[in-house]
This record gives C-alpha cells, structure tokens and sequence, in this order.
C-alpha cells in the first residue's frame, strides 16, 4: 500500500522514510517516531507522509500508528499519512527515489547496510544507534559519519532536536561516496589501489 | 669407521632434523611474507589477461565488496573468480546481477563510442576523407565466459560447537585450492585456446578479501601455495592478497582483520584511527 504513494505534480508530498533493520526489530525506534514530540516536528518540517519498515515488528506499528493517528485528529490535522511496510527483500530503491524526489528525509537503524545504501541517493540521513544491543560498533560508526558530515545522529529517546536539524543539514551534507575526503591527504579509489598491486602503474 | 645407519634412529638425530627445518620453514615464512609496508612496484609488461579472486561472505559483507567493486575494469581484470560459502545463496545471486550490470555498462560504452566515432568519421570524410580509427584499447572482458562462481564449505556453522571449528576450517581449506588454482575451463579438458582463458586456468593474480572467514581460509590457502611455490605462485608474483577493513570498524579491527594484518600484501582500512595498525594499515578514505 504504502509504497505505491506516489509524487503528483502540484500536491506538495515531503516523505519521511524509517527502516529499522532487518536482523533485530528496533521497536524503540517504531515507538520514539510515532511519539506527539516526533510527530510534531515531523509536520513542523512540512512532512506529509511517514512510512515506517517495521520488519518483523507488525504489532507494535499498528498499535502506536492508531495512537499516532488519534493525536493527528485530536490535533485537527487529517491530512498526515502514516505507513507501515514489511521487510522488502528487493531493497528500498523505490522508498528511497520517493524520499529523494519529494525532498524528504531517511531515518534508519544504525547498520553499515542502511547507511551505505541511503547515502548513494544523496538525501538526509539521521541514524538512530540501538542503545540495547551490546558490544557492537553503531555508535562509534554513527559517530565517526556524523563528524564527516555524511549524515546526522538521532537519540531514540527524543527525536525531534535530529528532525528540526535536518532542515539545515541538506545544505551543508557532505556528498558521499567522498571524492576527496580529506583536506590535507591524497585520496584513492578501490580501483586504484587494485591497479598499484599489481603494478599497473601507468 | 661410518657408523652404522641404525645409529641415525635416535632422539637427538631427530631434534636436530625437526630444528633444521623449523630454521628453514620460518626463513622460507620471512620471505613470502610482504615487505612492511607496502611499496608500489611498476610491471615492465603489463599481462594481457588476469584472473582476481574475490572472496564473499554473509550480506553484509557482501555489499561492501561490491560497493568496493563498482569501477572495476574489466578489460585489466579479464576473469573474476567469486568464492562463496555453501549455503550462501544471496552472495552467489549478487555475484551474478554485479557481472550482469558490468555487462550492460560495457554496452553502453560501446554504443556512445559508435556514435561518437560516427559523427567523428562524418566530419572528417567532409574534411580529407581519411577515417582515422585507431583501436589500441584494450578489449573490455564481460559475460559468462570471463567469471565464475566457486562454492567452498562453511568454515563454522551457526551454533556448531567450537571444538569442531578447526576441522570443518581444514576442509574449508583443502576445498578452497581447487578455486585458487584455476577456474573450470569453458568446455571439459579443453586447453585454453586464448590468452584469457589460459589467465583464468591459472593461478590468480590477486585476491581481494573484506572480512568473511572463508576469507582468511582463502588467504592461507594462498600462502601454502607460496610457500611452497606451487606452480610458481611465489616466483610468477601470483596471489598477491588485498584486505579491506569493514566500513563498519571505526577504531577496532575485525577478527579477521587482526589475523591478517601482518600476512597479506596489503591491508586497506577505511577510518583513519586505524591507519598504521600493526605498523602496515593503509588508508585512503572510504572505499565503498
């Protein structure tokens, strides 16, 4: 259902796009956006749309999307969408062109795979760390990313400060894969590095 | 008087064979083993033909060594030989549709060049009418014929016991030499009939490693093979391995990564609080 939104000429259409991971269900993070704080700032931004991958965590989206929805009501506000969708095992492409051309934002699980594949369309990223999983390097990924410029770090604790920032932060993201990514250093491609190898110095 | 032969069956005649050739399997081990760090060595001529094992492991994985992949030339690197763990059937899958798109790639290039060379010829018949289309280039090497997909057993199953490990990692082993000796030949016991066929029924020229413990299975198997120059892999320059840390691994390398670190010839890291680790960790910014 959700993915079949599509971007019409004339309707304004700002998609924010979540995707929790496919290994671990990150429910906080399903929970912490349909928060009023979240949802707020969401429509603050001029968000239309919030679609959620909840993978494996169907029960917990319908419970807190109608929670989610009441508030939108009470508010008076009966024109922001909430989607759920399950795990896609063809990739997000067409999630991520949505975002992209709508001018939206990601907002994603900390994994390398997220990361990797959201900032190839050039579009927003804000990475949430899982604060339950043990011994495991997101945090300190998210962290070296956020300095670089690649993408923002939310706190599933309250992610409106992370939302409200990524208005600015489209101006000023750094383009990834980097072309040259260091101010005062020689960078290389993969494919160069290959080529020194084996000696093909040309 | 030679003493009788009997007299060599005895406990010190042994300790001093086994110390001789402790002596000489660790010199042998020092000059296999890369120069530290790693200094680029221009080829005088360039071979016509090469064959890249590319070792593939769980998703993630995965996605960065094709991540890494994505300007790969195809007209240096003539025949690519994907090792995947049984049972990895998404590794295999992807292997296949990154040859398709470098296959399509390639005739996308081919057409622009046609039509560039087109209206090339058009200007210059207007002109002199001399076509002037010199073809050096070297021929760009994609589709069925020029990559493989090799399958090695799992070096540990999820939830196999750790006392197991090391026998089902030496099968592992013994069944990554059929991959690093040669790909199959494109029909059964034929002989190669062009140079890139006989490029892929050799040795590789270089092994490219992300991660994955088939991985480190594969770069022993290598070293084996150097060690004791089998079909000249150490005097032919063959097998040169490449590691590339996990994008992931900000300022801790992997398990992986720390057994290899001081046995590949080049070890690539991709955040800078891991550059020099070990004394040889190279970094050039992200890669994938």
């Amino acid at each position: 259902m959700a993915a079949s939104w599509t971007l019409t000429e004339g309707s304004p259409m700002k998609v924010c796009f979540v995707t929790t991971g496919a290994t671990a269900p990150f429910t906080a993070l399903i929970e912490s956006l349909l928060e009023p704080s979240s949802l707020d700032a969401l429509r603050e931004g001029g968000y239309t749309h919030l679609l959620i991958q909840f993978g494996t965590a169907k029960d917990v989206f319908e419970t807190r999307a109608q929670a989610a929805r009441n508030y939108l009501q009470q508010q008076g506000n009966e024109t922001f969408a909430i989607g759920g969708m399950d795990f896609d095992p063809n990739g997000l492409r067409e999630q991520f062109k949505l975002v992209q051309q709508s001018k939206g934002l990601v907002i994603s699980h900390a994994g390398s795979g997220s990361i990797l594949a959201t900032l190839r369309y050039q579009i927003p990223l804000v990475v949430v760390p899982n604060d339950q999983l043990l011994d495991n390097h997101q945090e300190e990924l998210a962290i070296a990313m956020e300095r670089s410029n690649y993408l923002l770090r939310g706190d599933v604790k309250n992610l409106a400060p992370a939302i409200q920032k990524s208005a600015d932060f489209r101006i000023k993201m750094a383009q990834f894969p980097p072309i040259t990514s260091g101010k005062h250093r020689e960078t290389k491609s993969f494919a160069a590095i290959m080529d020194e190898t084996m000696g093909f110095l040309d | 008087m030679a003493p009788p032969p009997s007299s060599l069956y005895t406990l010190s005649f042994f300790l001093a064979a086994l110390t001789t050739l402790l002596v000489c399997a660790s010199l042998r081990l020092l000059a296999i083993l890369p120069r530290t760090p790693f200094r680029p060595q221009p080829i005088r001529r360039k071979p016509i033909a090469t064959r890249v094992l590319i070792v593939l492991g769980s998703g993630g994985h995965t996605h960065e060594m094709f991540y890494l992949l994505r300007e790969l030339d195809t007209s240096k690197y003539t025949h690519r030989t994907y090792v995947v763990s049984s049972g990895d059937a998404f590794s295999a899958q992807r292997a296949v549709e990154f040859e398709g798109e470098l296959e399509v790639r390639e005739k996308a290039r081919l057409r622009r060049k046609e039509e560039l060379e087109e209206e090339e010829d058009e200007k210059l018949e207007g002109q002199n009418g001399k076509i002037a289309t010199q073809n050096e280039e070297r021929q760009a090497c994609t589709g069925p014929d020029h990559y493989n997909v090799a399958t090695v057993p799992r070096a540990r199953h999820i939830y196999q016991s750790i006392l197991t490990t090391p026998v089902s990692s030496l099968w592992t082993l013994w069944k990554s030499f059929p991959p690093l000796l040669a790909a199959p030949p494109l029909l059964p016991d034929q002989s190669p009939q062009t140079p890139y066929e006989a490029a892929a029924q050799d040795l590789p020229d270089l092994i490219l490693t992300n991660g994955p413990a088939t991985g480190v299975i594969i770069v022993l198997g290598s070293l084996i093979l150097r060690f004791f120059n089998l079909r000249g892999a150490n005097s032919r320059g063959k097998c040169k391995t490449v590691y590339v840390e996990s994008f992931a691994r900000v300022k801790t390398l992997s398990l992986s990564g720390k057994l290899l670190l001081r046995v590949v010839d080049r070890f690539v890291v991709q955040w800078e609080a891991l550059e020099g680790k070990g004394g040889r960790a190279e970094f050039w910014g992200v890669l994938v």
